[in-house]
């Protein structure tokens, strides 16, 4: 009786506490991850690389972005430029942000619905990876597209046989989304 | 009902009149001197035949007796009241009569001896055994006490109200109420002689009190009612209060007094009698032991005092007398106390904050012994009714009372100085009594929210303004940290009070500059400009050290005796903060200590720069600070000491290497490993020193970059090779625009030497002569040509050539053309100098001076600045325009409206600039083609081509 009289009130601050600071670690994650955001943005600000770039949406939260990668040149790319939207996990950056292609692209490693395959984008993953750094491998995947597993097989084999109608189909699905809007 | 039908009538009238007695007779009051009034006539009689139609009835009637003692009873009722009755002669006689005695009242009021028959009646009436005592004196209309109680007042009312009211209305305002008093005494006099004449003693003698007391009583409601109360209530809380001035020791109050107290002598040319009995806090709490302070206290009596308080009891005798005083007068009475007691602590201790603070003691002993003897006299004096039966020995005045007065009085004490605490902290240090009091009156939550309250609404208005300059706000919350920390060692106040302030420095661009120049500032020199740096912060910082440690125990101690707990008023989890001192509020004013140590890198490179040989000061600051902040936040400022140091060593092994040591006195030279400054001396071999600086630890510096003399330049690089060589991975970046250079000029007349800066010292090596001899014609330089050979800025340039001109090296013939003083001109050449230099400066009759010059030289170093300070701020704009590019390329053209919101998200530390700035910055670039106007204002990014 005395025993569990004790346990009970031992018993309840506890699970108080441990809901306390569950809750207050949420906060200070959702906090550092903002910060992270933020000093991303300020690397890219202050030390932009040609042909990427990347902003925040107006949303507020810093947990979305829009990024704009220009084809690199002696690509069939080469000319063209794509916009993708990061999505950050609030767990950000122990998880990877998700990454699509916005503009219709055809590309060996993106699919219709512009998903992407690429390693560090999945179990490659690591919070050394930034904004900057993510879309460097993209604007790289461009021109050395990953045949080995192609999510678009008809792209994988014209890449390697027929650059020509490569070509064409990279132009003819290739539109600008700032046109639609 | 006829009384013929006998045994039912009687029967039933029996139990009429057990039950309503004498209804018969009930209405038979006889009206005095008119109609010899003797009841209606009973049923089958006549009027007028009562006594005789009576008789024939006395068989039947059970009241047989009544009858004719009825008769006789009302013929002695009125001859007794006719007798009593008072003639209706007004004020106007009565206030003939000021110094009559009582004779003369008597005989103009007729109170001669009653005639027998009064006598008589009155007797009967009086006597206690008289047959129908029992029967009249259950009714009230027929007891000739309350007869006269009544014509009293009924007399009363028709004669001397009117001309009391005209006193209290009259112009003569001075002494009313004393006169009121007066005339209202006599009145009762004469009221009162009547009956302890002629009505008491035929009384039985145990009625006598009790009938005396009921007129009394009567007396006092008809005077307390019959006078508007608000007007006797204000002139007797006047007279009180004149009198309490004195007598309760209230200052000023007792000066203002003197010139009514004239007429008792003495008393005005004692003024020294009455400092030496003063109850004044002043003079009080001079005296050295506590023995005799108390005594003062109980034994203190001025005369004045002694006088004030006779008058003021016999007056307020007097007043209760008249019935004036009782309950309503304890209620004036207390209304004036309660005033002067807030009086006398306001005229006691405002303004005095000595400290040890001895108010609270006064108080307390001036409330038992003065007040309080006050209080127990004039309440002995009103009694009121119900106190009146207690015993004479009964204190109306306990002594928890006087207890309870003194907490008020504690209370009106902090209120005061809660009112004051603003003025107090700004005199802190010589105020600390004030806060002692404080902590007296501080105990119970409402008190302390109210003291937290009205005193953020003080600074409010007093000091979080833009008048008020930083370091003001400093230095008095400076004051404030430690008024509360003696007030609340806990912080909770503190804590409630600090956080306006903070919040408002923290909005202020330069608390930042000002709290590190504060530490940093030599405690040696703080003379001459303690107002614009709190040089005493570094004394705290060395000071507060010792106890920072101690005072970090953590948990409770168990073996503080002085523990205390919480006060009641602070949260459940509320923790005292660890930083409540000085110098931790203050660092810790801001979120992050990176704002607090990015200045401080600032400040400490710009002194570590200067041409000094020791940095003891900087070096004591930094360690103490490492304390608070810990080792790692302050690694960058560690850095560039020891760069200071190092470099030192580096300095003189470079310098030994490379064969640039002379035996000439060396002259001061300052470099850096990405930073430099030189020096030279007109002929000799200049004497190069560095500083070398690790550029990843320093604060950017800033600096005019230009082409130091070719001399310079050669010893750079050999000093820059000296380097290499010693440390082969790094690579020395000369920052000429830094660094101090000793000059030394030869003129044909004169030598000048002097320390200046390097592109001071590099204009002026341009004017070098280019040959050893000096030539005929000075040399002749524009700002132009200047600007080509060193790659300077022109306003740096004219600067440079101003400051010269200031020195009088240089003079400007022409605008903007400059030709080297070599003689210093005469009398007339001066003149024909300043004509010249009147044409150049298009400002005739105004002689150039040394000072003018020097002002112009002040302006052109200023306009130098401030170009160099906009270039910093293009380069931040510059950054601003990297994010506006990253927003519009990614998020599409948007409007003026949404590129500022979102700067303001996006930006560390948001976007200083205004909708109007912005939008001029975006023309600019729309009119460089980077940018182009879409439909709706929206601004779209150019695509590069």
């Amino acid at each position: 009786m005395d025993y569990m009289m004790e346990d009970a009130q031992n018993a309840a601050p506890e699970a108080h506490e441990t809901a306390k600071l569950g809750a207050s670690t949420q906060r200070s994650d959702k906090q550092s991850v903002t910060k992270r955001l933020q000093s991303e943005l300020m690397q890219l600000m202050l030390s932009p690389s040609p042909g990427i770039s990347a902003f925040p949406n107006a949303d507020g939260n810093l947990l979305s972005w829009t990024a704009t990668i220009s084809g690199p040149s002696e690509t069939p790319y080469e000319n063209l430029t794509f916009k993708l939207s990061f999505a950050f996990p609030n767990n950000y950056p122990y998880s990877p942000p998700s990454v699509l292609f916005k503009t219709p692209i055809y590309h060996p490693n993106v699919d219709f619905a512009g998903r992407i395959c690429l390693d560090i984008l999945k179990d490659k993953w690591s919070a050394v990876y930034n904004v900057q750094s993510v879309l460097l491998s993209l604007q790289s995947l461009l021109g050395e597209p990953n045949n080995a597993s192609p999510l678009n097989g008809q792209a994988a084999e014209l890449w390697d046989n027929n650059p020509q109608e490569f070509r064409r189909l990279v132009l003819a699905r290739h539109r600008s989304v700032d046109d639609d809007e | 009902m006829p009384p013929s039908h006998v045994p039912l009538s009687v029967a039933r009238k029996r139990v009429f009149e057990s039950v309503f007695a004498s209804t018969s007779l009930g209405n038979t009051v006889p009206t005095p001197l008119a109609t010899p009034n003797i009841g209606f006539a009973a049923p089958g009689q006549s009027f007028g035949l009562a006594t005789a139609a009576a008789v024939p009835q006395i068989s039947q009637s059970l009241t047989d007796e009544t009858w004719p003692e009825q008769v006789n009873w009302d013929r002695a009722w009125h001859v007794a009241t006719a007798f009593l009755s008072f003639s209706d002669i007004g004020f106007a006689a009565l206030s003939l009569l000021d110094d009559v005695d009582d004779n003369h009242l008597q005989d103009l009021w007729g109170l001669s001896s009653p005639s027998q028959e009064a006598y008589d009646a009155l007797n009967f009436l009086l006597a206690p055994n008289s047959p129908d005592g029992d029967l009249h004196s259950s009714l009230k209309e027929y007891d000739l006490v309350e007869w006269y109680c009544n014509e009293m007042r009924r007399h009363f009312l028709a004669n001397f109200r009117t001309d009391i009211l005209k006193i209290l209305h009259g112009p003569d305002q001075s002494d009313i109420l004393t006169k009121v008093v007066a005339y209202l005494y006599i009145t009762q006099r004469i009221y009162y002689t009547r009956f302890l004449k002629y009505v008491m003693p035929k009384l039985d003698i145990t009625e006598q009190e009790a009938s005396f007391s009921k007129l009394q009583r009567g007396f006092h409601a008809v005077v307390a009612y019959s006078l508007p109360s608000s007007q006797t209530s204000a002139l007797l809380a006047k007279e009180i209060t004149a009198k309490a001035i004195i007598i309760l020791g209230i200052e000023g109050g007792a000066t203002g007094q003197s010139g009514t107290t004239d007429e008792h002598g003495a008393v005005n040319d004692s003024m020294d009698v009455d400092r030496l009995y003063s109850t004044s806090y002043r003079e009080w709490r001079k005296e050295p032991s506590e023995a005799i302070r108390n005594k003062k206290m109980t034994d203190a009596e001025d005369v004045q005092v002694i006088i004030a308080r006779e008058h003021l009891l016999s007056l307020l005798e007097g007043v209760q007398a008249v019935g004036l005083g009782g309950n309503k007068g304890q209620k004036v009475f207390a209304t004036v106390m309660n005033a002067m007691m807030t009086e006398f602590i306001r005229t006691s201790y405002s303004g005095q904050w000595d400290t040890p603070s001895l108010a609270t003691q006064h108080l307390r002993l001036w409330v038992e012994n003065i007040f309080a003897r006050l209080v127990v006299e004039v309440l002995n004096v009103f009694k009121s009714p119900q106190s009146e039966r207690r015993s004479e020995a009964h204190l109306d005045v306990r002594l928890s009372d006087v207890e309870k007065w003194q907490e008020v009085g504690i209370a009106r004490l902090g209120a005061l100085r809660t009112s004051e605490l603003f003025d107090v902290i700004v005199e802190w240090d010589s105020s600390s009594g004030a806060i002692e009091d404080l902590k007296h009156y501080a105990h119970n939550p409402n008190a302390r929210y109210s003291l937290a309250n009205s005193f953020i609404a003080t600074l409010n208005q007093r000091l979080l303004h833009p008048g008020a300059s930083t370091v003001e706000i400093l230095q008095l919350y400076i004051s404030i940290i430690r008024a509360f920390n003696i007030l609340d060692s806990k912080g909770v106040l503190l804590d409630r009070i600090a956080r306006p302030i903070r919040r408002y420095l923290r909005d202020r661009e330069d608390t930042v500059k000002v709290i590190v120049s504060g530490l940093l500032a030599d405690t040696a020199d703080t003379s001459p400009n303690t107002t614009d740096t709190l040089a005493e912060l570094s004394t705290e910082l060395a000071k507060v050290h010792e106890q920072y440690f101690q005072s970090d125990s953590g948990e409770l101690d168990w073996d503080d005796m002085n523990w205390i707990p919480d006060p009641i008023d602070a949260a459940p989890d509320y923790k005292k903060p660890k930083n409540s001192d000085v110098i931790g509020s203050l660092i810790s004013l801001f979120e992050s200590k990176e704002t607090f140590v990015k200045e401080l890198q600032n400040m400490l490179g710009e002194r570590l720069l200067r041409r000094r040989t020791d940095f003891h000061r900087e070096i004591s600051v930094l360690e103490l600070l490492k304390v608070r902040f810990g080792d790692g936040a302050l690694q960058a400022c560690e850095v560039m000491l020891r760069d200071v140091f190092d470099s030192k060593r580096v300095d003189s092994v470079i310098r030994n290497d490379q064969g640039l040591v002379k035996r000439q006195p060396p002259q001061g030279i300052v470099t850096s490993d990405r930073s430099t400054t030189s020096s030279e001396t007109s002929e000799r071999i200049p004497q190069l020193h560095a500083k070398i600086l690790s550029r990843f630890f320093w604060p950017t510096l800033q600096g005019q970059s230009f082409r130091v003399p070719a001399e310079i330049l050669a010893l750079q690089q050999r000093y820059s090779f000296g380097f290499e060589s010693l440390k082969p991975s790094r690579k020395l970046t000369w920052l000429n625009g830094l660094g101090q250079v000793t000059v030394e000029l030869d003129l044909e007349d004169r030598a000048f030497t002097d320390e200046v800066t390097t592109w001071q010292a590099s204009v002026i090596y341009a004017f070098q002569s280019p040959s050893t001899q000096p030539s005929m014609h000075p040399v002749t330089k524009t700002v132009a040509e200047l600007c080509q050979q060193l790659e300077m800025s022109a306003s740096l340039v004219r600067s440079a050539c101003l400051f010269w001109v200031s020195k009088r090296i240089l003079t400007e013939t022409l605008r903007d053309t400059f030709r080297i003083l070599e003689v210093l001109p005469n009398k007339e050449e001066h003149d024909s100098f300043g004509a010249a230099n009147n044409v150049n400066m298009d400002r005739p009759g105004n002689p150039p001076t040394v000072a003018r010059a020097a002002a112009a030289a002040n302006a052109a170093a200023a306009v130098a600045a401030k170009e160099s300070a906009d270039a910093a701020t293009m380069e931040k704009m510059n950054l601003y325009w990297q994010f506006i590019v990253g927003m519009l390329t990614n998020q599409g053209a948007m409007p003026l409206q949404r590129i500022v919101m979102m700067l303001k998200i996006a930006v560390p530390g948001g976007f200083p600039y205004s909708n109007e700035d912005l939008r001029e910055f975006l023309a600019g670039m729309v009119s460089q083609g980077r940018l182009e106007i879409a439909s709706g204002g929206n601004y779209k990014i150019m695509p590069k081509h």
